[in-house]
């Protein structure tokens, strides 16, 4: 118990933080040519753990660099031929067939056909890791550059999984190597991958497309602190850095904040707790969200816009149904007027809900309108929400008890507790598998249960991308109800988020042509649009 | 002049005027009432009180925020006492368990000798697995949060205590008094109460004190690798872990006042206990 060594291990301490922050800051340096790339800027997601595989979760929901698409979105979020010259569907969704280039080459020299889509497809539906195929039955080679993908179901989402999933070679395909020694047909070809450090590649000669101006990509592993710090020592031409950084300034640096069709958002499960659990035992069900002027409540009374001015640091945009603002499906309708304090009081004492013992949190028949609401902790954003949404609440008389947690622990609350979720993608069967009544076991945490919207969206399913807009849009209000807040409000909605990037001054993104970024998305959409304008200055 | 001064000084400081049993008690008395200063404030403190702000997000320490502020703009220096609050109560939960535990074994080591080595073998192991990974297991397995985070420190820090109170237990046996007491047919339990514990007690008193800056450290220690209580509530090591994401960006007075204030309150603990020893333990003050 000698006092010198209590001291000594609290200067330890104190010395290993600020050490730790200039170590951080004097991490290895990364020399650069101008005709070279190096990134920190995979950082949503952090490093893949299976390493570059897109069956086991390989960027499918962005540019896979390594491997190509079928399709690929562009920024009207329609969809472009790229390993594909045409692709059509059967008049019910329920049969899609793609025409293939026939000059395309895996960087092995084999040759990319249809054995090898219909291989991707079929052992990534097996595989079950990374996209959801449940509608997909097969996929058969029929010719050489003919696919034809056989469904259980009208889908005329399934269009959407072309431009997600990278194809791998069949013939070579190992599910135990092949992420860690990916061989694709993308715009640039794996050298090597440092675990825990860096993955470098570099441009593929033979790429059927436009050709990068850059011979060689280096994507360090650093996030946060770490990517931030690898700016200001100019070790890097690109980093992600987290919003709580947008409004630093990096000498040399431009700090560029793309667009986004990412959202964050509450569960409000709709049922009542009765005991009932899911087949793998989780318990389900809420006694106090499952009143419905609960939900209307906490929709009606926070104030989106302080949230996104102060949470999300000024860079968010509130959103009340939590379908972006860029997406052709966006429900202006849907849309309501929050901030009502007023009126989330009204809703609650209308439905019965009264401080009766006088501690500001309302009561009803007994149970307090007090709610557990979970966040991963390592995601600051989700925090800062959380807690911004306990003040709030606090207001109107409900009790948010934020909890920083994992994604393990908050397997057994999902449908219990709400959860602050992030979503975003550009396939509207998200909106499928977050509010249709046949998913609640699987993705529906909010167990909604409304007939009018499984309509809407059974009908979307079965048109074509354009003319099922209106369906989805229908979905979230229809005049009536909707999964929004103004219908069933089974979500608290609050607002989408930025991507902040440092962009070195002699690098030019081409931000007119960046794609909007989906939930882990990456910035590599329009790389080979990506130039040097200058040369890479010093640092001093 | 130096000797002038002396002079004055030795007239007119009341302190330097003290005997050493005088100065002892002021110096417990102070460090008392600062812990326990401490401690009421931050439980006049509601967590739900520290409230965001975002127009004052990372200010720098200012007379309206004395610890500056962090990045949702909460006051830094109310979210420290708070932690400092919850530190000393963890560690007050610790000590005391860990005493409860440390005296049990040691008498019930003194029983026979199967179990005194049983226990000594018990000590043994609980040293040899470093603590902070003891601590880490504990808390997870009892499901983190306060009550985790306690018990991990308290089924660590029994260790010490309990080999000291087993050595002074078996040297007070080999006494006189004990053996005539047994030969008069005491019970165990009549000669452990009425011998052994008096002798023992200032043993205990000052071992619960000095396990004190031990629990609190590595209370800082567990919240600070992230286990145990949520990112978002005020604890020392959780304040001090989220600060390093800020010191990248020139926020030192989130590391640097809340890690002070956690020395701060480590050292008077170890004040207190050393000088409530020299009152207890008279000889220990000529050492």
């Amino acid at each position: 118990m000698d006092t010198k060594y209590i001291i000594g291990i609290i200067a330890i301490l104190l010395i290993a933080i600020i050490g730790g922050a200039m170590f951080l800051g004097g991490g290895s340096s990364v020399q650069r040519a101008d005709n070279e790339l190096v990134v920190a800027a995979y950082s949503h997601g952090g490093e893949p753990e299976t390493g570059f595989d897109p069956i086991l979760g390989w960027n499918y929901y962005s540019e896979p660099l390594i491997q190509s698409t079928l399709l690929k979105v562009n920024r009207n979020l329609d969809y472009e031929n790229d390993l594909a010259t045409s692709w059509k569907a059967n008049d019910n969704f329920t049969e899609y067939t793609v025409k293939l280039r026939d000059d395309v080459k895996f960087t092995d020299n084999s040759t990319l056909d249809a054995e090898d889509v219909a291989f991707t497809f079929n052992e990534a539906k097996a595989t079950g890791a990374s996209l959801d195929l449940s509608s997909m039955d097969n996929a058969t080679a029929v010719d050489n550059t003919t696919v034809k993908f056989d469904l259980n179901k009208k889908d005329s989402t399934f269009v959407d999984k072309f431009a997600y999933i990278g194809i791998v070679p069949s013939d070579s395909y190992n599910n135990e190597t092949y992420g860690s020694n990916p061989v694709g047909s993308g715009p640039f070809k794996f050298v090597q991958w440092d675990k825990g450090q860096q993955v470098i590649l570099e441009k593929n000669p033979d790429y059927y497309g436009k050709q990068p101006e850059f011979n060689k990509l280096t994507i360090l592993f650093e996030q946060n602190e770490a990517a931030l710090n690898a700016a200001r020592n100019k070790e890097v031409d690109v980093a992600a850095v987290p919003m709580q950084y947008a409004n630093e300034t990096v000498d040399g640096y431009n700090m560029v904040l793309m667009d986004t069709i990412d959202v964050r958002g509450l569960t409000l499960p709709t049922e009542p707790n009765t005991g009932k659990t899911t087949e793998d035992g989780s318990p389900m069900g809420n006694n106090i969200t499952a009143d419905k002027a609960v939900r209307e409540a906490l929709n009606y009374g926070i104030n989106r816009t302080a949230i996104a001015e102060g949470a999300l640091n000024g860079v968010g945009v509130p959103t009340s149904d939590g379908v972006p603002h860029l997406l052709p499906w966006y429900n202006k309708e849907a849309q309501i007027q929050d901030a009502d304090v007023d009126k989330a009081k009204k809703l609650l004492s209308d439905a019965g809900w009264k401080d009766t013992d006088g501690d500001g949190i309302v009561e009803k028949d007994g149970v307090k309108a007090s709610l557990n609401v979970y966040y991963p902790s390592n995601a600051p954003e989700r925090q800062a929400i959380a807690v911004a949404l306990g003040e709030q609440a606090k207001e109107f008389g409900i009790e948010i008890n934020a909890t920083g947690s994992n994604w393990d622990e908050m397997g057994s609350h999902k449908w219990t507790d709400p959860i602050v979720f992030g979503y975003g993608s550009t396939d509207p069967s998200t909106i499928f598998s977050k509010y249709h009544s046949s998913q609640i076991e699987t993705g529906n945490y909010a167990m909604l249960n409304d007939s009018a919207v499984d309509a809407h969206i059974d009908k979307a399913m079965g048109e074509s991308r354009e003319a099922s807009y209106d369906d989805w849009k229908a979905a979230s209000w229809d005049g009536k109800t909707g999964f929004s807040a103004k219908g069933d409000a089974p979500w608290l909605w609050v607002g989408e988020i930025k991507y902040g990037y440092f962009v070195d001054d002699s690098l030019d993104i081409s931000e007119d042509t960046a794609l909007i970024q989906p939930h882990g998305g990456d910035i590599f959409g329009n790389i080979l649009d990506w130039s040097r304008t200058s040369s890479i200055e010093e640092s001093k | 002049m130096a000797d002038k001064s002396k002079d004055v000084s030795s007239i007119y400081s009341p302190i330097a005027n003290m005997n050493l049993r005088t100065k002892t008690l002021l110096t417990i008395g102070l460090t008392v009432f600062i812990l326990v200063a401490v401690v009421i404030t931050s439980l006049f403190i509601n967590s739900a009180d520290i409230t965001t702000n975002f127009n004052a997000m990372n200010q720098p320490p200012s007379f309206e925020h004395l610890f500056g502020t962090d990045w949702m703009g909460r006051d830094m220096f109310t979210r420290t006492m708070k932690g400092l609050g919850l530190s000393v109560q963890i560690g007050a939960g610790a000590s005391i368990l860990s005493s409860i535990i440390a005296i049990i074994l040691a008498f019930v080591g003194s029983i026979n000798s199967k179990l005194d080595s049983f226990i000594a073998w018990l000590v043994d192991l609980f040293l040899s697995v470093p603590h902070i990974l003891l601590i880490i297991l504990i808390s997870i397995g009892l499901g983190g949060g306060a009550f985790g985070v306690t018990m991990g420190v308290a089924l660590t820090h029994w260790t010490s205590l309990t080999r000291i109170l087993r050595a002074e237990i078996k040297q007070i046996n080999t006494s006189e008094f004990v053996k005539l007491s047994q030969r008069f047919g005491k019970s165990k339990i009549w000669i452990a109460k009425k011998h052994i514990l008096p002798l023992v007690i200032t043993q205990i008193i000052v071992g619960t004190i000095l396990i004190f800056p031990h629990a609190i450290m590595h209370e800082a220690s567990v919240t600070f690798l992230g286990f145990g209580l949520s990112p978002h509530e005020p604890a020392i090591g959780v304040i001090l872990s989220e600060s390093m994401k800020y010191l990248a960006t020139g926020n030192w007075w989130l590391a640097l006042f809340p890690g002070l204030a956690l020395l701060i309150i480590v050292l008077l603990f170890d004040i207190a206990g050393e000088n409530i020893k020299k009152m207890l333990d008279p000889t220990s003050a000529n050492e």
